[in-house]
């Protein structure tokens, strides 16, 4: 519906927002900046998640809404669903993405074996920022999930790019 | 003839209220809006009573006061649209088709 926007727009805005708010508005505080940025996310994701379940009926129970977020709502968003996803049926899923669109372009660095701990470090660095830039989606699937009537914490984890997993947790 | 329009947030914070009357009116118009989100709370909860339309989006008829018919549609992330309407003669099938032309 309505306007396109062109996607290599959209990644190099991605990492252009991570960037700034790590190295210039929250330049020593990565809390912060980590925060902010998914509190971003979490207004993108409240609003996408109004426009896309617009002609649809509604939500009976969580696992539906999940299921919502790993197909419907990924598929508009990156053009794939879901690859994977797991529950412990008590309130935890886990939704893995077996490519995720916004890490494809970057590195992947593996750590030397008989490294000194200064390339260690670098290592560990370097892992942070890639994390950094986590906190957006991390924030447009709790967004979306809070439009929905469903509390919940999320967390991702990228301990093999390009996949990414997302971990919900729901809040009683 | 539709006599007003109400936007409620999922708080059953009013977002938008527009009324189609002479001034007057307005407030009982509001009124009647605000006993139907009761209703819509009602059947969203009861399960066994609203049968087979559980998971629609369009409620259908709330209730029938002595002038008008209300009618409701709930989305997915719990924002109530209600209508208010004076015409008797009409059927719930073309409310239902004219609630999502609104919401775009």
């Amino acid at each position: 519906m309505g306007r396109e926007v062109s996607e290599s727009c959209i990644d190099n805005l991605l990492t252009e927002m991570v960037s700034t708010y790590c190295n210039r508005f929250y330049a020593n505080k990565p809390e912060l900046a980590a925060r902010r940025i998914e509190a971003i996310g979490y207004q993108v994701g409240h609003q996408l998640s109004e426009r896309y379940t617009m002609e649809r009926p509604r939500f009976s129970d969580h696992l539906e809404a999940i299921k919502f977020i790993c197909k419907d709502f990924w598929f508009e968003l990156f053009k794939k669903q879901i690859d994977n996803l797991k529950t412990n049926h008590r309130g935890t899923f886990v939704l893995q993405d077996n490519r995720f669109r916004w890490l494809t372009n970057m590195s992947i660095e593996q750590p030397p074996e008989n490294g000194t701990s200064e390339e260690l470090s670098i290592v560990a660095d370097n892992k942070a920022l890639q994390s950094m830039h986590l906190y957006f989606p991390c924030g447009i699937i709790r967004g979306a999930l809070s439009n929905l009537g469903i509390p919940c914490a999320v967390s991702a984890d990228i301990s093999n790019l390009p996949a990414c997993s997302f971990v919900v947790r729901i809040k009683a | 003839m539709i006599v007003c329009v109400a936007v409620v947030g999922h708080q059953n914070n009013p977002l938008y209220i527009q009324s189609f009357t002479d001034a007057d009116d307005a407030l009982k118009l509001h009124h009647i809006v605000h006993c139907s989100l009761d209703v819509v709370d009602e059947r969203v909860n009861n399960p066994k009573k609203s049968g087979p339309t559980l998971n629609d989006t369009f409620l259908g008829l709330l209730y029938p006061t002595e002038n008008y018919k209300v009618y409701g549609y709930l989305t997915n992330t719990k924002v109530k649209f209600i209508l208010v309407t004076t015409d008797l003669d009409v059927r719930d099938a073309d409310v239902r088709n004219e609630v999502p032309c609104c919401i775009c």
